[in-house]
């Protein structure tokens, strides 16, 4: 049983290694700031959001702990709740501000409903 | 060329930070005797069987704090308030004022609701840390400065007004901060008091009985240790340094057309 809860807990890690190199890689390739940004929440909310509870399962699965092991795993998901909650707040909060004080445009764009103004067809490229 | 140099320097970067890792770890050893002073505070901080020069407190920075060197954090705290007292006279002449009529005030509903949920955990959380303090790593200091992180995370979200019409004012901070202070000064003093009315030699900032004085505030509050004076200072300190950083937040949020305009007259 404790066996099981540490592979899952493993593999959540690694997932969360592989989304955070996904994440970075979308930092570096994406074209225009709104899409950097969800590049960015992929990487806090698989890359973070994920491991963290993967390290709390491990944390339960590891019997040497003892009675400590839950409180370690409790705290874990604590704080991937935070996580989980503040993160999407957090970069909404950015894109809204960002597009409703016209900062940044967004292009490539396809549609803007929002405000068709700030849309750039096609690109600089 | 560029690209080439950037690379190079993460690898050496990379190299030299693992070979100091594995060198580091090699040549350092941490020793197991520990040094005269750290024992004298290891010994003392919490040793129920030797009354006379205990702390009484399992956190040894809180004791260390508040009790073996508690006049120097109650000189600290005092250079606090006069920073904010400073800087509230930066702010004076500004008169009362409100927000501008039909105008859409705060951020957007998904922010505001995370801001709901996570300060009602931040003061939760400050409490703790601060009723904890001497027995956990944390104190009253550390308590308030995270207690004030919710009426900034509010000013932000919700807008100043927010916290004006539910009367969280410069002026209310400034009585509760003063009310923290003068707690503080009455526990620094509390056992000189107590000693001086019932005739026995004493000291101001006495925590436990010490040789030359017996007078003491209790240790144990209904079986749970509170460490004397130690919780009551972090109580007051609490309730002084959280209403010090709202003043403070609040004067920073004052909108700039009423910082020129002296405000509603």
């Amino acid at each position: 049983m404790t066996e099981v809860l540490i592979y899952i807990g493993l593999a959540l890690i690694g997932l969360g290694a592989v989304s955070d190199l996904i994440a970075a890689i979308g930092m570096n390739r994406f074209k225009n700031f709104y899409l950097r940004l969800h590049a960015a929440t992929i990487g806090t909310i698989w890359g973070a959001f994920v491991p963290i509870i993967g390290a709390s399962l491990v944390a339960i699965g590891y019997e040497p702990l003892g009675y400590y092991r839950w409180f370690v795993a409790g705290a874990g998901f604590v704080a991937a709740l935070l996580v989980l909650i503040l993160a999407p707040a957090g970069s909404h909060a950015l894109a809204r501000a960002t597009h409703r004080a016209r900062i940044v445009r967004v292009e490539p764009c396809i549609a803007d409903h929002l405000d068709e103004t700030m849309c750039i067809k096609g690109g600089s490229e | 060329m560029k690209h080439a140099i950037a690379v190079l320097s993460i690898v050496l970067f990379v190299l030299a930070m693992s070979l100091l890792l594995t060198v580091a770890g090699g040549l350092y050893i941490p020793s197991i005797s520990v040094r005269p002073l750290a024992e004298l505070y290891l010994n003392t901080t919490y040793n129920p069987w030797n009354r006379e020069f205990t702390a009484l407190s399992p956190e040894g920075v809180t004791a260390i704090v508040w009790d073996y060197r508690g006049l120097d954090t109650v000189f600290e705290t005092t250079v606090f308030y006069l920073a904010i007292i400073a800087s509230i006279a930066i702010a004076r002449g500004i008169r009362k004022y409100s927000a501008l009529p039909g105008k859409e005030l705060g951020l957007s509903l998904i922010v505001r609701t995370v801001t709901r949920i996570t300060t009602t955990l931040i003061v939760a959380v400050a409490i703790s840390i601060a009723l904890h303090g001497h027995l956990t790593p944390g104190g009253g200091f550390q308590g308030g400065a995270t207690a004030a992180v919710a009426p900034l995370l509010i000013l932000v979200a919700f807008s100043h007004y927010f916290l004006l019409k539910r009367g969280v004012s410069k002026d209310l901070m400034l009585v509760i901060r003063s009310l923290g202070l003068a707690g503080i000064g009455i526990v620094a003093i509390a056992t000189y008091l107590v000693a001086v009315a019932s005739g026995l030699p004493g000291f101001v900032l006495q925590n436990q009985p010490k040789p030359l004085s017996p007078v003491n505030l209790p240790a144990y509050l209904g079986g749970q240790l509170i460490s004397g004076t130690l919780w009551f200072f972090n109580i007051f300190e609490f309730f002084a340094v959280m209403a010090g950083f709202t003043i403070v937040f609040l004067l920073l949020a004052i909108p700039e057309r009423i910082a020129r305009g002296g405000g509603e007259k």
